[in-house]
């Protein structure tokens, strides 16, 4: 793949003539978070370039709008040794967008996972957008399932020996089950596993330690898509541990770009073939 | 610079009650802490450099030094010191960045930037107008509006419970059409234009996004009128659904209209989702049990 003439990753001609908007994306610690260091350079960025106002884009990109095309070079240094860079627009892979670390119902904390891919693969040059997001639960605040490739993490629970004490914590509003998959009748604790979304928070509120977490995987969602013709992703196949997660992506990718004709989005292959190209 | 313990005399919700606090029974360094999530009020898609400035003194002094990214413009920061909290709130308050956007109620209004070139008509102004009136009021459960200002649908106004696209109709009165020329053939996604003699024709597929007006290059398409999509319904997460089609070509304040009406149905007419006494039903899930021109009727009074 070569790169369009006049292709810039990450500025967007905006309404005035002369005025681009630059699109601004974290690399380091996350790529979902920005440091109050990397915030004070955006601060700064923004007030002497743009027009002193910044947008927040929903791939977790920081906009600045109103900039003077000349000035681009010198806004670019400035981001050098921040762990900050242009973000990505057109063919390039889009920002990968992680659910935050701290909230509660995360079955594993995927932003250290989403900071490694971003770092992995921003840059390359795809046949068209594609964008990647990981949910830490089923709940996928970060749309994994209306992404190219969406992962959501799981945790396989069990009940141990170790005796419920009927505190029903983990079935009463507001920190039991969240789709009311466990039931605590007859004083008998029991998991409806075709209702429950594998999220773990249950054994994060159950304090003697009847119900733990058994294993956690991720599971991979490939070909949605949001926009003008949105689509559900189909379920792709599940991955045991992170480092099998980080290589299936690398690989997805790898064929995509192999199998991919210029302007298809992996969406729109999915939708015409089913997800036969990904498995090479 | 010490700073001294600063008297404000403002009137602060109590802590526990706020949305946007997100309680988390954690302890960090042996303090116990809370996250944050914050957003611009009155309601704006953008921060300023004052804000932004803001942000980072509360979480260099407050929290932990880093600030989420939220997928409905709203700011979240982590690890607030409990004991810390008033103070931080108070901060975030005089820069105009209030807690919200949490709970069941009304989250944060999704509106994409007005700087964009390809808006058919700006959405801003309607998205601020939705926000003070309608912003993190209680509801049955979550409700997402989105704000689109164009087909391209950035803030995925497919996807929430309460979506508005702005859309406009092609007029095709011209027939110079240059002999040969598909310029508009090609650029529609839906193939829903066609040539048609020396002008085009255009078939029930089009979902009014103009498209074919922008890619042809001698001035034959124009734009007859511009209004918006009002999707309702949609959502995502754990399931998908895509929002239905109430309204196309709707006005402002008809939109305004449509969402005050969506709002106080799904209030009155939401129930708890069966099988369950703790969790009430989406927006989405009312309209399916009900359809949608029974759940947009006028509640009884």
């Amino acid at each position: 793949m070569t790169e369009k003439k006049g292709d810039r990753a990450g500025v967007v001609q905006g309404r005035l003539k002369d005025r681009v908007v630059l699109r601004i994306r974290a690399f380091e610690p996350y790529s979902s978070e920005f440091t109050s260091e990397q915030i004070g350079v955006i601060a700064d960025i923004a007030e002497k370039y743009g027009s002193g106002v910044v947008h927040v884009t929903p791939r977790q990109t920081v906009e600045i709008p109103d900039i003077e095309r000349s000035t681009l070079s010198e806004i670019e240094s400035l981001l050098d040794g921040h762990g900050l860079a242009p973000g990505s627009t057109g063919r390039y892979l889009r920002n990968v967008i992680a659910c935050s670390r701290w909230c509660l119902y995360n079955a594993v904390p995927v932003s250290d996972l989403a900071a490694r891919l971003n770092n992995l693969h921003a840059g390359s040059i795809l046949p068209g957008k594609t964008d990647i997001s990981l949910s830490g639960c089923d709940f996928s605040c970060v749309r994994s399932r209306t992404s190219d490739i969406g992962v959501i993490a799981r945790a396989e629970i069990e009940l141990t020996d170790k005796e419920c004490k009927k505190c029903s914590l983990c079935v009463k509003a507001p920190l039991g089950c969240q789709v009311d998959a466990i039931s605590l009748s007859e004083g008998e604790l029991a998991i409806d596993a075709d209702k429950c979304v594998r999220c773990g928070f249950c054994s994060n509120v159950c304090r003697p330690g009847t119900i733990r977490v058994k294993s956690t995987s991720f599971d991979i969602y490939a070909g949605g898509r949001g926009g003008m013709r949105p689509r559900e992703a189909v379920f792709y196949k599940n991955v045991g541990s992170e480092e099998a997660l980080i290589e299936e992506i690398g690989a997805m990718l790898q064929r995509y770009a192999e199998y991919g004709r210029e302007g298809d989005r992996m969406a729109d292959i999915i939708e015409k073939e089913g997800t036969g190209f990904l498995e090479g | 610079m010490e700073r001294e313990e600063m008297s404000f005399d403002l009137e602060m919700p109590s802590v526990g009650v706020i949305k946007g606090v997100l309680a988390k029974d954690i302890e960090v360094v042996g303090e116990k802490v809370v996250n944050l999530r914050t957003c611009a009020r009155p309601y704006r898609n953008i921060y300023s450099v004052a804000q932004l400035r803001t942000i980072k003194n509360v979480i260099e002094r407050y929290g932990s030094g880093k600030v989420h990214l939220s997928p409905r413009h709203n700011l979240e920061i982590p690890e607030v010191r409990q004991k810390d909290l008033d103070r931080a709130l108070k901060e975030l308050y005089i820069a105009g960045l209030f807690p919200g956007g949490a709970g069941t109620s009304v989250r944060n209004i999704f509106t994409c930037p007005h700087w964009c070139p390809k808006a058919v008509r700006p959405v801003q102004e309607l998205g601020m107008m939705v926000s003070a009136n309608f912003a993190d009021r209680d509801m049955p459960n979550k409700v997402t509006v989105s704000f689109a200002g164009c087909s391209n649908a950035c803030s995925r106004p497919q996807n929430t419970d309460i979506g508005v696209i702005a859309v406009g109709r092609v007029g095709t009165g011209s027939s110079g059409c240059p002999d040969g020329c598909t310029e508009c053939v090609e650029a529609c996604p839906f193939g829903a234009i066609e040539r048609a003699g020396r002008g085009v024709r255009i078939n029930d597929k089009c979902i009014y996004c103009l498209k074919c007006v922008d890619a042809c290059t001698d001035g034959m398409l124009t734009v007859e009128e511009t209004g918006f999509r009002v999707l309702i319904g949609g959502k995502e997460g754990s399931t998908v659904r895509f929002g239905a089609e109430y309204a196309v070509f709707a006005g402002d304040f008809e939109v305004l209209e449509i969402i005050e009406r969506a709002l106080s149905s799904y209030l009155k007419k939401a129930e708890f989702r069966p099988g369950s006494a703790k969790k009430k039903e989406r927006l989405g899930e009312v309209v399916e049990r009900l359809g949608l021109e029974e759940f947009m009727k006028a509640p009884p009074a």
